[in-house]
């Protein structure tokens, strides 16, 4: 480089230059097409616009307006216009505040009910979200929460749960490109205290507080404006398993091995939120019948290239008590560290897939192990890449009527206490 | 008959504090507060969730004859074999053009402050990075 612009280089607009589609997964031949077909900003051959941008100078087109500054902003009113049912349905859809479904229209009344089911302060801060159309940190209070609570259809006695998940400031929704799913499991005794299902059809809408509290927090993130199309949001097919974002209870009692959360560092008698995230969730036709679960799983973990080692099974009761009691894994330890040793796929495969070069290869190129020595590897060396099997998690959960399990390469994304947000009795 | 008006209906952002952004939130936002929840084990490789760093340019070249053009992959998929075929063209078209193709060591969402601009400074007489998404 010649150096560096006298002028303010923040004043000038960066040169961007667009192929006609994306470029991952073409061939050669797609990508010389793309190389000299117009870029369909300018309407000029991309390689003409390459050029141009290296000798010509730079902010010749309009300067991209800077952020905007921030100011302190007029906070929103409280209240809305009344309004007929209908037409409100109509502005909070149109608002972007809903997933398209009716909601309850949060009345103070049906607010106030809300927070009576915890003894939080109304102005609490209980999360803060980063809104990247405005470049702000944005803060909610427990009350803005209760107003989602509300939209969401829940109990006041749900509300302590979905305000540990808004505390895990984790939004349902990713901005992605990508077709992020979610899970929510919840532990501990408030399962039962406020009916989840963790059994025979846990994961279908047949649920009012699975349904809801899942709502719940994908409401969150449509009011915090996190899934504004083209914004803020760029799934290019999204997934519908953030409608409710397969929130569930674990069953406990019929599980033979420790609960999630005390896996996880809890007491047993707390109550706790956890969310995963991640892309595939492999949901079995049936139970394998003529190869061991740790065959089966082989197959279906060897096509998800973890990052950081990181899968989730959730097991119907049965399965575990299968691999307990006939196959001797008294501890979900000592199954997880079975998989991780088991599962082995081909180096290539591992790192020709798009999100493991993206985001893992940067980790082989400054040493870290056991990336580094996987990157020196031939296509065809076979690697373990579930490694470290505290980043398997085991989850029961299911009503015992086939010994079912799903797979999957979410990630642990981290858990929260339920019970500092209670009532108090 | 007129339909009945629902009155005091609480908007869903009503009443949020707005400020300054610390930081964007990597995948997923920063961490629970210590004491406040507990980090998950998986999740993206460490590192993730800086800001990126403002762009400052270089003046521009009046030609690319004899001059040595690096092109950079940031890490998103495809753009490592793109730079590869821009390479190509390169050579094919403009031969006395020397380029070079590198992959940004670090972080595909982060300035990951490498050598690699150094080298670019030292060596090169121009860059083109990319491709994103």
């Amino acid at each position: 480089m010649e150096g560096v612009a006298k002028d303010n280089p923040r004043s000038a607009s960066l040169p961007f230059i667009f192929t006609q589609s994306t470029v991952v997964g073409m061939s050669t031949e797609v990508l010389d097409k793309y190389i000299v077909s117009n870029d369909p900003d300018t309407g000029k051959p991309v390689i003409e616009g390459i050029i141009d941008v290296l000798t010509k100078p730079v902010g010749t087109k309009k300067p991209t307006p800077p952020p905007p500054k921030v100011v302190k902003a007029k906070a929103p009113s409280i209240f809305l216009e009344p309004d007929t049912e209908d037409n409100l349905q109509q502005l909070f859809y149109e608002k972007g505040w809903t997933d398209g479904l009716p909601v309850i229209i949060p009345t103070e009344e049906r607010v106030k009910k809300m927070l009576a089911g915890t003894s939080a302060s109304p102005d609490d801060v209980v999360a803060e979200s980063f809104k990247f159309d405005t470049m702000e940190m944005v803060k909610y209070t427990v009350s803005n929460i209760a107003v989602i609570a509300v939209m969401a259809g829940a109990k006041p006695e749900y509300f302590p749960v979905i305000l540990a998940i808004a505390s895990t400031r984790q939004p349902a929704l990713m901005g992605s490109t990508t077709a992020f799913g979610t899970m929510v499991l919840v532990n501990g005794p408030i399962r039962n205290e406020i009916g989840m299902n963790s059994g025979i059809g846990a994961f279908s809408p047949i649920n009012m507080a699975n349904s809801v509290i899942g709502r719940a927090w994908t409401l969150m993130s449509l009011c915090q404006g996190q899934a504004k199309p083209d914004i803020t949001f760029w799934s290019s097919q999204g997934n519908n398993n953030t409608y409710n974002n397969m929130c569930a209870a674990e069953n406990e009692e019929k599980s033979v091995w420790e609960p999630f959360h005390v896996t996880r560092g809890y007491k047993a008698d707390e109550s706790i939120v956890s969310i995963f995230r991640g892309w595939a969730m492999l949901s079995t036709s049936g139970a394998a019948s003529h190869r061991s679960l740790v065959e089966e799983l082989n197959i279906q973990l060897a096509v998800m290239p973890p990052m950081n080692s990181s899968a989730t099974i959730v097991m119907d009761p049965l399965v575990a008590r299968n691999l307990k009691e006939n196959e001797g894994f008294s501890t979900k330890q000592d199954f997880t560290k079975l998989l991780s040793k088991k599962i082995r796929i081909p180096a290539g495969q591992y790192w020709k897939t798009d999100q493991i070069d993206m985001l893992v290869a940067s980790e082989a190129y400054k040493g870290v192990e056991p990336y580094a020595s996987w990157k020196k590897l031939p296509d065809d060396a076979l690697i373990a890449p579930y490694n470290n099997p505290e980043n398997i998690n085991i989850i029961v959960v299911g009503g015992e009527t086939s010994p079912l399990f799903k797979s999957a390469d979410y990630s642990y994304a981290g858990s929260a206490p339920i019970d500092k947000w209670r009532a108090k009795k | 008959m007129a339909k009945q008006l629902i009155d005091k209906v609480m908007s869903p952002e009503g009443g949020v504090q707005t400020g300054p952004a610390g930081f964007p939130p990597g995948m997923g936002g920063p961490p629970p507060e210590k004491g406040k929840g507990r980090p998950g084990g998986g999740g993206p490789p460490p590192g993730l969730g800086a800001p990126p760093s403002a762009p400052s340019f270089a003046n521009r070249l009046d030609t690319l004859k004899n001059k040595i053009v690096y092109l950079v992959d940031i890490g998103f998929g495809g753009g490592y074999e793109f730079m590869q075929q821009l390479q190509k063209w390169f050579t094919e078209n403009m031969p006395s053009v020397t380029t070079v193709v590198k992959r940004k060591p670090g972080n595909v969402f982060m300035d990951d402050k490498s050598d690699l601009w150094d080298e670019i400074k030292e060596k090169g007489n121009a860059a083109v990075l990319g491709v994103a998404g």
